[in-house]
Protein backbone atom coordinates (compact mmCIF):
# COMPACT_ATOMS: atom_id res chain seq x y z
CA UNK A 1 0.00 0.00 0.00
CA UNK A 2 3.00 2.11 0.62
CA UNK A 3 3.15 2.47 -2.84
CA UNK A 4 -0.03 4.17 -3.52
CA UNK A 5 1.11 6.74 -1.29
CA UNK A 6 1.73 10.03 -3.62
CA UNK A 7 3.70 12.83 -1.88
CA UNK A 8 2.08 16.03 -2.57
CA UNK A 9 5.50 17.90 -3.53
CA UNK A 10 4.51 20.22 -5.93
CA UNK A 11 2.91 21.45 -3.55
CA UNK A 12 5.94 22.26 -0.80
CA UNK A 13 6.35 25.56 -2.47
CA UNK A 14 3.08 26.61 -0.54
CA UNK A 15 5.53 26.30 2.70
CA UNK A 16 8.80 27.88 1.92
CA UNK A 17 7.68 30.80 3.88
CA UNK A 18 8.97 28.69 7.13
CA UNK A 19 12.38 28.63 6.18
CA UNK A 20 11.81 32.55 6.16
CA UNK A 21 10.33 32.06 9.38
CA UNK A 22 13.28 30.06 11.29
CA UNK A 23 15.88 32.46 11.51
CA UNK A 24 13.49 35.20 13.43
CA UNK A 25 12.15 31.97 15.97
CA UNK A 26 15.80 30.86 16.61
CA UNK A 27 16.62 35.17 17.03
CA UNK A 28 13.36 35.90 19.23
CA UNK A 29 14.15 32.19 20.75
CA UNK A 30 17.88 33.86 22.05
CA UNK A 31 16.29 36.76 23.27
CA UNK A 32 13.73 35.28 25.30
CA UNK A 33 16.49 32.87 26.85
CA UNK A 34 19.18 35.52 27.30
CA UNK A 35 16.34 38.10 29.11
CA UNK A 36 15.77 35.45 31.44
CA UNK A 37 18.83 34.65 32.20
CA UNK A 38 19.56 38.54 32.74
CA UNK A 39 16.50 39.11 35.09
CA UNK A 40 17.51 35.74 37.08
CA UNK A 41 21.65 37.00 37.81
CA UNK A 42 20.49 40.24 38.69
CA UNK A 43 17.94 39.04 41.07
CA UNK A 44 20.17 36.85 42.41
CA UNK A 45 23.07 40.04 42.87
CA UNK A 46 20.07 42.00 44.41
CA UNK A 47 19.31 38.95 47.15
CA UNK A 48 23.17 38.90 47.71
CA UNK A 49 23.45 42.49 47.99
CA UNK A 50 20.38 41.97 50.77
CA UNK A 51 22.48 39.03 52.85
CA UNK B 1 21.43 17.67 0.56
CA UNK B 2 18.44 20.05 0.44
CA UNK B 3 16.31 19.23 -2.63
CA UNK B 4 15.82 21.99 -4.45
CA UNK B 5 11.76 22.50 -4.35
CA UNK B 6 9.04 22.55 -6.91
CA UNK B 7 6.63 25.64 -7.22
CA UNK B 8 3.72 24.07 -8.09
CA UNK B 9 2.69 27.41 -9.94
CA UNK B 10 5.66 28.69 -11.52
CA UNK B 11 6.11 28.07 -15.13
CA UNK B 12 9.89 29.01 -14.72
CA UNK B 13 12.54 30.66 -12.52
CA UNK B 14 13.44 33.67 -13.12
CA UNK B 15 16.97 33.08 -10.95
CA UNK B 16 19.58 30.73 -12.00
CA UNK B 17 20.93 30.98 -8.00
CA UNK B 18 23.93 28.57 -6.80
CA UNK B 19 21.68 28.28 -3.20
CA UNK B 20 18.09 28.45 -2.65
CA UNK B 21 16.76 31.91 -1.80
CA UNK B 22 16.13 31.40 1.78
CA UNK B 23 19.56 30.93 2.73
CA UNK B 24 20.10 34.37 1.85
CA UNK B 25 17.54 35.12 4.47
CA UNK B 26 19.09 32.71 6.91
CA UNK B 27 23.04 34.43 5.96
CA UNK B 28 21.51 37.90 5.82
CA UNK B 29 19.89 37.04 9.49
CA UNK B 30 23.64 36.02 10.85
CA UNK B 31 24.71 39.28 9.15
CA UNK B 32 22.62 40.94 11.16
CA UNK B 33 23.36 39.25 14.51
CA UNK B 34 27.39 39.61 14.12
CA UNK B 35 26.26 43.17 13.38
CA UNK B 36 24.67 43.62 16.25
CA UNK B 37 27.39 41.93 18.33
CA UNK B 38 29.48 44.07 17.07
CA UNK B 39 27.86 47.21 17.52
CA UNK B 40 27.15 46.31 21.36
CA UNK B 41 31.17 46.04 21.71
CA UNK B 42 32.55 48.49 20.06
CA UNK B 43 30.23 51.56 19.92
CA UNK B 44 29.80 52.80 23.49
CA UNK B 45 29.20 56.30 22.59
CA UNK B 46 26.36 58.18 21.03
CA UNK B 47 27.41 59.37 17.73
CA UNK B 48 24.69 60.38 15.40
CA UNK B 49 22.97 62.86 18.26
CA UNK B 50 25.47 65.75 16.18
CA UNK B 51 24.91 66.00 12.54
CA UNK B 52 28.60 67.60 12.94
CA UNK B 53 27.24 69.96 9.90
CA UNK B 54 30.24 71.33 7.98
CA UNK B 55 29.44 74.55 4.90
CA UNK B 56 30.77 73.59 1.81
CA UNK B 57 32.16 75.96 -0.39
CA UNK B 58 30.48 79.37 -0.33
CA UNK B 59 30.00 79.60 -4.32
CA UNK B 60 28.35 76.58 -4.52
CA UNK B 61 25.26 77.56 -2.27
CA UNK B 62 25.62 81.09 -4.45
CA UNK B 63 25.20 79.00 -7.49
CA UNK B 64 22.54 76.24 -6.60
CA UNK B 65 20.35 78.45 -4.84
CA UNK B 66 20.69 81.55 -6.63
CA UNK B 67 17.16 82.82 -8.41
CA UNK B 68 18.14 81.82 -12.11
CA UNK B 69 18.75 78.40 -10.92
CA UNK B 70 15.19 78.60 -8.98
CA UNK B 71 13.56 79.63 -11.32
CA UNK B 72 14.96 77.09 -14.14
CA UNK B 73 14.01 74.26 -11.85
CA UNK B 74 10.84 75.37 -10.62
CA UNK B 75 9.84 76.55 -14.36
CA UNK B 76 10.96 72.81 -15.66
CA UNK B 77 8.72 71.45 -12.78
CA UNK B 78 5.43 73.17 -13.17
CA UNK B 79 6.17 72.19 -17.24
CA UNK B 80 6.66 68.77 -16.60
CA UNK B 81 3.18 68.94 -14.69
CA UNK B 82 1.43 70.09 -17.12
CA UNK B 83 2.58 67.71 -19.89
CA UNK B 84 1.85 65.29 -17.71
CA UNK B 85 -1.61 66.00 -16.84
CA UNK B 86 -1.93 66.85 -20.24
CA UNK B 87 -1.28 63.15 -21.46
CA UNK B 88 -2.93 61.92 -19.20
CA UNK B 89 -6.10 62.99 -19.79
CA UNK B 90 -5.87 63.48 -23.51
CA UNK B 91 -3.06 60.50 -24.27
CA UNK B 92 -3.79 56.93 -24.61
CA UNK B 93 -5.58 54.98 -22.12
CA UNK B 94 -2.31 52.17 -22.76
CA UNK B 95 -0.85 53.06 -18.98
CA UNK B 96 2.67 51.65 -20.44
CA UNK B 97 2.92 54.19 -23.42
CA UNK B 98 1.56 57.23 -21.77
CA UNK B 99 4.05 59.80 -20.42
CA UNK B 100 2.17 60.28 -17.30
CA UNK B 101 2.05 56.80 -15.12
CA UNK B 102 6.09 56.45 -15.70
CA UNK B 103 6.52 60.17 -14.83
CA UNK B 104 4.57 60.11 -11.67
CA UNK B 105 4.67 56.88 -9.94
CA UNK B 106 8.37 55.84 -11.75
CA UNK B 107 10.47 58.76 -12.54
CA UNK B 108 9.00 61.14 -9.80
CA UNK B 109 7.89 58.63 -6.94
CA UNK B 110 11.29 56.28 -6.95
CA UNK B 111 13.91 58.56 -8.66
CA UNK B 112 13.43 61.61 -6.08
CA UNK B 113 13.51 58.78 -3.39
CA UNK B 114 16.91 57.10 -4.60
CA UNK B 115 18.61 61.17 -5.28
CA UNK B 116 17.08 62.45 -2.28
CA UNK B 117 18.70 59.11 -0.18
CA UNK B 118 22.31 60.37 -2.20
CA UNK B 119 22.77 63.60 -2.48
CA UNK B 120 20.16 65.41 -0.19
CA UNK B 121 16.74 67.37 -0.50
CA UNK B 122 16.80 68.37 -3.89
CA UNK B 123 12.86 68.09 -4.49
CA UNK B 124 11.91 71.97 -3.04
CA UNK B 125 13.57 73.17 -5.68
CA UNK B 126 11.91 70.84 -7.94
CA UNK B 127 8.26 70.47 -6.18
CA UNK B 128 5.75 72.32 -8.89
CA UNK B 129 3.38 73.19 -6.23
CA UNK B 130 5.97 75.19 -4.36
CA UNK B 131 7.03 76.69 -7.17
CA UNK B 132 3.44 78.17 -8.32
CA UNK B 133 2.62 78.95 -4.58
CA UNK B 134 5.83 80.81 -4.76
CA UNK B 135 5.19 83.06 -7.98
CA UNK B 136 1.68 83.71 -6.37
CA UNK B 137 2.99 84.69 -2.97
CA UNK B 138 5.65 87.20 -4.26
CA UNK B 139 2.29 88.10 -6.65
CA UNK B 140 -0.01 88.82 -3.91
CA UNK B 141 3.43 90.67 -2.19
CA UNK B 142 3.35 92.84 -5.19
CA UNK B 143 0.29 94.05 -5.37
CA UNK B 144 -1.32 94.27 -1.75
CA UNK B 145 2.35 95.36 -1.06
CA UNK B 146 2.62 93.11 1.92
CA UNK B 147 3.11 89.00 2.61
CA UNK B 148 0.09 86.92 2.87
CA UNK B 149 -1.28 86.10 5.76
CA UNK B 150 -1.70 82.52 7.00
CA UNK B 151 -3.70 80.54 9.78
CA UNK B 152 -1.19 78.89 11.84
CA UNK B 153 -0.46 75.20 11.42
CA UNK B 154 -2.12 73.00 14.45
CA UNK B 155 0.60 71.43 15.59
CA UNK B 156 -0.81 68.28 16.67
CA UNK B 157 -1.65 67.50 13.25
CA UNK B 158 1.87 67.02 12.52
CA UNK B 159 3.21 65.20 9.61
CA UNK B 160 -0.24 63.02 9.96
CA UNK B 161 -1.78 64.54 6.98
CA UNK B 162 1.46 63.42 4.76
CA UNK B 163 0.90 60.09 6.23
CA UNK B 164 -2.58 59.85 4.88
CA UNK B 165 -1.54 61.27 1.51
CA UNK B 166 1.08 58.73 0.93
CA UNK B 167 -1.39 56.07 1.64
CA UNK B 168 -3.67 57.48 -0.81
CA UNK B 169 -1.24 57.64 -3.25
CA UNK B 170 0.22 54.18 -3.26
CA UNK B 171 -3.58 52.85 -2.75
CA UNK B 172 -4.31 54.98 -6.43
CA UNK B 173 -1.16 53.45 -7.65
CA UNK B 174 -1.89 49.62 -6.33
CA UNK B 175 -5.00 49.38 -5.59
CA UNK B 176 -7.18 51.33 -7.29
CA UNK B 177 -5.11 50.62 -10.78
CA UNK B 178 -4.58 46.98 -10.12
CA UNK B 179 -6.36 45.84 -12.93
CA UNK B 180 -4.00 46.87 -15.53
CA UNK B 181 -1.43 43.85 -15.99
CA UNK B 182 1.17 45.91 -16.35
CA UNK B 183 4.00 47.57 -13.90
CA UNK B 184 1.40 50.72 -13.10
CA UNK B 185 -1.98 49.61 -14.10
CA UNK B 186 -3.35 52.39 -13.52
CA UNK B 187 -5.55 54.51 -16.18
CA UNK B 188 -3.58 57.33 -17.53
CA UNK B 189 -7.22 59.31 -17.58
CA UNK B 190 -7.20 58.18 -14.02
CA UNK B 191 -3.50 59.90 -13.11
CA UNK B 192 -4.03 62.94 -14.87
CA UNK B 193 -7.24 63.74 -13.26
CA UNK B 194 -5.84 62.64 -9.70
CA UNK B 195 -2.77 65.00 -10.47
CA UNK B 196 -5.32 68.10 -11.06
CA UNK B 197 -7.25 67.15 -7.63
CA UNK B 198 -4.16 66.88 -5.64
CA UNK B 199 -2.63 70.01 -7.32
CA UNK B 200 -5.61 71.96 -6.00
CA UNK B 201 -5.67 70.33 -2.53
CA UNK B 202 -2.29 71.41 -2.25
CA UNK B 203 -2.22 75.35 -3.76
CA UNK B 204 -5.50 75.59 -1.47
CA UNK B 205 -3.69 74.20 1.52
CA UNK B 206 -0.42 75.87 1.27
CA UNK B 207 -2.71 79.32 0.68
CA UNK B 208 -3.90 78.77 4.04
CA UNK B 209 -1.26 77.34 6.28
CA UNK B 210 1.81 78.85 3.90
CA UNK B 211 3.97 77.37 1.68
CA UNK B 212 6.80 75.90 3.66
CA UNK B 213 4.70 75.07 6.48
CA UNK B 214 2.79 72.85 4.05
CA UNK B 215 5.69 71.31 2.50
CA UNK B 216 7.40 70.42 5.99
CA UNK B 217 4.50 68.92 7.43
CA UNK B 218 1.71 68.14 4.97
CA UNK B 219 2.90 67.78 1.01
CA UNK B 220 3.26 64.49 0.56
CA UNK B 221 6.22 64.43 -1.86
CA UNK B 222 8.08 67.16 0.04
CA UNK B 223 7.49 64.92 3.33
CA UNK B 224 8.06 61.39 1.60
CA UNK B 225 11.84 62.37 -0.48
CA UNK B 226 12.55 64.69 2.82
CA UNK B 227 12.46 61.83 5.36
CA UNK B 228 15.16 59.82 2.60
CA UNK B 229 17.19 63.26 2.14
CA UNK B 230 17.70 62.79 6.17
CA UNK B 231 20.03 59.94 4.96
CA UNK B 232 22.12 61.94 2.76
CA UNK B 233 25.48 63.66 3.73
CA UNK B 234 24.30 66.88 2.65
CA UNK B 235 21.76 69.25 3.97
CA UNK B 236 21.07 72.85 4.47
CA UNK B 237 21.20 75.15 7.66
CA UNK B 238 20.68 78.62 7.81
CA UNK B 239 20.23 78.97 3.83
CA UNK B 240 23.81 77.23 3.34
CA UNK B 241 24.83 74.27 1.76
CA UNK B 242 27.11 71.81 3.43
CA UNK B 243 28.43 68.57 4.43
CA UNK B 244 27.19 66.43 7.45
CA UNK B 245 27.57 62.65 8.68
CA UNK B 246 25.84 60.55 6.81
CA UNK B 247 22.60 59.00 8.44
CA UNK B 248 22.91 61.52 11.11
CA UNK B 249 20.03 64.31 10.46
CA UNK B 250 17.39 61.08 10.55
CA UNK B 251 17.71 60.92 14.61
CA UNK B 252 15.50 64.27 14.76
CA UNK B 253 13.63 64.06 11.90
CA UNK B 254 11.13 61.74 13.54
CA UNK B 255 11.03 63.62 16.70
CA UNK B 256 10.50 67.26 15.14
CA UNK B 257 6.83 66.13 14.28
CA UNK B 258 4.09 63.92 15.29
CA UNK B 259 3.15 61.46 12.54
CA UNK B 260 6.43 61.34 11.53
CA UNK B 261 6.52 57.31 13.06
CA UNK B 262 3.13 56.91 10.52
CA UNK B 263 5.03 58.01 7.53
CA UNK B 264 8.09 55.76 8.08
CA UNK B 265 5.56 52.52 8.89
CA UNK B 266 3.58 53.70 5.51
CA UNK B 267 6.96 53.89 3.64
CA UNK B 268 7.66 50.19 4.44
CA UNK B 269 3.59 48.60 4.64
CA UNK B 270 2.86 50.36 1.04
CA UNK B 271 6.14 48.68 -0.78
CA UNK B 272 6.13 45.56 1.24
CA UNK B 273 1.89 45.73 -0.15
CA UNK B 274 2.78 46.30 -3.82
CA UNK B 275 5.87 43.40 -3.39
CA UNK B 276 3.43 41.29 -1.61
CA UNK B 277 0.14 41.44 -4.11
CA UNK B 278 1.34 39.59 -6.73
CA UNK B 279 3.02 37.25 -4.84
CA UNK B 280 3.12 35.98 -1.13
CA UNK B 281 -0.46 37.59 -0.38
CA UNK B 282 -2.09 36.36 -3.93
CA UNK B 283 -3.57 32.96 -2.39
CA UNK B 284 -5.34 34.94 0.03
CA UNK B 285 -6.05 37.49 -1.80
CA UNK B 286 -7.73 35.20 -4.39
CA UNK B 287 -10.21 33.38 -1.60
CA UNK B 288 -11.60 37.19 -0.10
CA UNK B 289 -12.08 38.07 -3.74
CA UNK B 290 -13.84 35.32 -4.18
CA UNK B 291 -16.04 35.49 -0.95
CA UNK B 292 -16.83 38.79 -1.87
CA UNK B 293 -17.85 37.69 -5.44
CA UNK B 294 -20.05 35.08 -3.96
CA UNK B 295 -21.48 37.91 -1.54
CA UNK B 296 -22.79 39.73 -4.69
CA UNK B 297 -19.89 41.94 -5.21
CA UNK B 298 -19.24 43.64 -8.90
CA UNK B 299 -15.45 42.23 -10.05
CA UNK B 300 -13.97 45.06 -10.10
CA UNK B 301 -15.11 46.38 -6.75
CA UNK B 302 -14.22 43.15 -5.54
CA UNK B 303 -10.61 43.88 -6.07
CA UNK B 304 -10.20 46.53 -5.09
CA UNK B 305 -11.96 46.35 -1.20
CA UNK B 306 -9.82 43.00 -0.84
CA UNK B 307 -6.53 44.30 -1.75
CA UNK B 308 -7.83 47.62 0.75
CA UNK B 309 -8.19 45.35 3.29
CA UNK B 310 -4.75 43.86 2.71
CA UNK B 311 -3.15 46.82 2.43
CA UNK B 312 -4.43 48.48 5.73
CA UNK B 313 -3.45 44.47 7.11
CA UNK B 314 0.07 45.33 5.73
CA UNK B 315 0.38 48.44 7.80
CA UNK B 316 -1.06 47.05 11.00
CA UNK B 317 1.28 44.38 10.75
CA UNK B 318 4.31 46.59 10.13
CA UNK B 319 3.30 49.01 13.01
CA UNK B 320 2.49 46.06 15.11
CA UNK B 321 6.05 44.41 14.66
CA UNK B 322 7.79 48.06 15.56
CA UNK B 323 5.65 48.32 18.51
CA UNK B 324 6.39 44.84 19.60
CA UNK B 325 10.01 45.53 19.35
CA UNK B 326 9.31 48.86 21.40
CA UNK B 327 7.30 47.23 23.72
CA UNK B 328 10.02 44.72 24.44
CA UNK B 329 12.39 47.84 25.23
CA UNK B 330 10.42 48.72 27.90
CA UNK B 331 11.36 45.84 29.87
CA UNK B 332 14.70 47.00 30.39
CA UNK B 333 15.16 49.06 33.91
CA UNK B 334 15.41 52.68 33.26
CA UNK B 335 13.69 52.64 29.68
CA UNK B 336 11.64 55.88 29.19
CA UNK B 337 7.54 55.89 28.48
CA UNK B 338 6.34 53.92 25.68
CA UNK B 339 5.23 57.17 23.22
CA UNK B 340 8.30 58.15 24.18
CA UNK B 341 10.51 55.36 22.49
CA UNK B 342 7.81 54.58 19.54
CA UNK B 343 8.91 58.03 18.56
CA UNK B 344 12.57 57.79 19.64
CA UNK B 345 13.16 54.73 17.74
CA UNK B 346 11.21 55.33 14.17
CA UNK B 347 14.24 56.94 12.38
CA UNK B 348 15.89 53.61 12.70
CA UNK B 349 13.27 52.52 9.90
CA UNK B 350 14.02 54.91 7.41
CA UNK B 351 16.70 52.88 5.90
CA UNK B 352 14.69 50.01 5.55
CA UNK B 353 12.38 51.97 4.12
CA UNK B 354 14.61 52.93 1.30
CA UNK B 355 16.35 49.03 1.22
CA UNK B 356 12.43 48.22 0.51
CA UNK B 357 12.44 50.80 -2.29
CA UNK B 358 15.51 49.90 -3.85
CA UNK B 359 14.85 46.69 -3.41
CA UNK B 360 11.54 46.24 -5.36
CA UNK B 361 12.05 49.33 -7.47
CA UNK B 362 15.20 48.95 -8.61
CA UNK B 363 14.51 46.85 -11.93
CA UNK B 364 11.37 48.81 -12.85
CA UNK B 365 13.32 52.36 -12.21
CA UNK B 366 16.07 50.93 -14.44
CA UNK B 367 13.39 49.66 -16.88
CA UNK B 368 10.91 52.45 -17.18
CA UNK B 369 13.63 55.20 -17.19
CA UNK B 370 15.23 53.45 -20.52
CA UNK B 371 11.09 53.77 -21.95
CA UNK B 372 10.61 57.68 -19.89
CA UNK B 373 13.88 59.03 -21.91
CA UNK B 374 12.94 57.50 -25.45
CA UNK B 375 10.10 56.81 -26.55
CA UNK B 376 7.79 58.17 -23.66
CA UNK B 377 9.74 61.45 -24.12
CA UNK B 378 9.27 61.36 -27.93
CA UNK B 379 5.53 60.42 -27.88
CA UNK B 380 3.96 62.04 -24.75
CA UNK B 381 0.49 60.94 -25.86
CA UNK B 382 1.23 57.52 -27.07
CA UNK B 383 -0.73 58.12 -29.93
CA UNK B 384 2.08 57.36 -32.49
CA UNK B 385 1.39 60.66 -33.90
CA UNK B 386 4.60 62.37 -32.40
CA UNK B 387 8.52 61.56 -32.45
CA UNK B 388 9.54 64.75 -31.02
CA UNK B 389 13.43 63.42 -30.30
CA UNK B 390 13.68 61.26 -32.96
CA UNK B 391 13.45 58.03 -30.33
CA UNK B 392 9.82 57.11 -30.63
CA UNK B 393 10.53 53.65 -31.72
CA UNK B 394 13.35 52.91 -29.14
CA UNK B 395 12.12 50.05 -26.83
CA UNK B 396 13.37 48.54 -23.32
CA UNK B 397 16.67 46.61 -23.39
CA UNK B 398 15.66 44.21 -20.52
CA UNK B 399 18.84 42.10 -20.81
CA UNK B 400 20.46 45.26 -19.36
CA UNK B 401 20.14 43.32 -15.88
CA UNK B 402 20.16 39.72 -15.34
CA UNK B 403 17.94 38.11 -13.01
CA UNK B 404 20.60 36.93 -10.91
CA UNK B 405 22.12 40.63 -10.86
CA UNK B 406 18.67 42.35 -9.55
CA UNK B 407 18.38 39.46 -7.17
CA UNK B 408 22.15 40.05 -5.54
CA UNK B 409 21.08 44.45 -5.32
CA UNK B 410 17.82 43.52 -3.90
CA UNK B 411 19.55 41.29 -0.68
CA UNK B 412 22.64 44.02 -0.50
CA UNK B 413 19.94 46.84 -0.25
CA UNK B 414 18.21 45.45 2.01
CA UNK B 415 21.21 43.94 4.08
CA UNK B 416 22.95 47.26 4.27
CA UNK B 417 19.54 49.32 5.25
CA UNK B 418 18.62 47.13 8.12
CA UNK B 419 22.75 47.23 9.04
CA UNK B 420 22.08 50.98 9.01
CA UNK B 421 18.70 50.58 10.81
CA UNK B 422 20.47 48.67 13.90
CA UNK B 423 22.97 50.85 13.57
CA UNK B 424 20.63 53.99 14.32
CA UNK B 425 18.73 52.27 16.49
CA UNK B 426 21.61 51.12 18.43
CA UNK B 427 23.09 54.93 18.99
CA UNK B 428 19.91 55.90 20.20
CA UNK B 429 19.66 53.33 22.72
CA UNK B 430 22.71 54.94 24.50
CA UNK B 431 20.90 58.44 24.54
CA UNK B 432 18.17 56.41 26.13
CA UNK B 433 20.33 54.11 28.44
CA UNK B 434 23.87 55.58 29.14
CA UNK B 435 24.92 52.22 30.39
CA UNK B 436 26.18 50.68 27.26
CA UNK B 437 24.86 47.23 28.41
CA UNK B 438 21.86 48.03 29.71
CA UNK B 439 21.34 50.05 25.95
CA UNK B 440 22.91 46.62 24.13
CA UNK B 441 20.02 44.89 26.35
CA UNK B 442 17.22 47.04 25.13
CA UNK B 443 18.22 46.57 21.44
CA UNK B 444 17.55 42.70 21.50
CA UNK B 445 14.18 43.36 20.00
CA UNK B 446 14.90 45.86 17.74
CA UNK B 447 17.41 42.97 16.02
CA UNK B 448 14.51 40.73 16.48
CA UNK B 449 12.56 43.51 14.44
CA UNK B 450 15.59 43.88 11.48
CA UNK B 451 15.91 40.16 11.24
CA UNK B 452 11.92 39.80 11.06
CA UNK B 453 11.78 42.84 8.31
CA UNK B 454 14.86 41.27 6.44
CA UNK B 455 13.46 37.98 6.17
CA UNK B 456 9.58 39.37 5.83
CA UNK B 457 11.50 41.44 2.64
CA UNK B 458 13.54 38.75 0.93
CA UNK B 459 10.04 36.42 1.14
CA UNK B 460 8.08 38.81 -0.56
CA UNK B 461 11.18 39.13 -3.66
CA UNK B 462 11.56 35.51 -3.97
CA UNK B 463 7.99 34.52 -4.20
CA UNK B 464 7.60 37.58 -6.36
CA UNK B 465 10.72 36.52 -8.69
CA UNK B 466 9.05 33.07 -9.02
Amino acid sequence: MLGAVAIPLAHLGHFLWIFYVIPVLIVVAGIIRSTRAEKKREREEESKKRQ
Amino acid sequence: MIPALPYAHALVAKQDLPIPAWLFAWAASIVLVVSFFALSAAWRKPRFEEERWRPSAAWLTTVLRSPPIQVLCGGLAVFLLGVAIYAGIHGTEAPDRNFAITFFFVTVWIGFAFVSALVGNVFPAFNPWRAIARVAGGAHRLLAGRPPRHLAYPERLGRWPAAAGLLGFVWLEVVYGSSGGVAVGLEPHAAGVAACVYTAYTLAMMALFGCETWCARGEVFSVYFGMFSQLAPFGVEDGRIGRRRPLAAATHWVAGASGSTAVVIASIATTSFDGAADGAYKGALESVERWFADAGVGPLATIRIADTIFMAGTVAGVAAVYLLGVKGMRSVPGAPPFRQLARGFAHSLIPIALAYLVAHYFSLFVYQEQAQFTYLLSDPLGTSTTDLFGTAEHGIDFNALSPNAIWYVQVAALLVGHVFGLTLAHDKALVYWRDYRRASRSQYWMLAVMVAFTCFGLYLLSVGAS
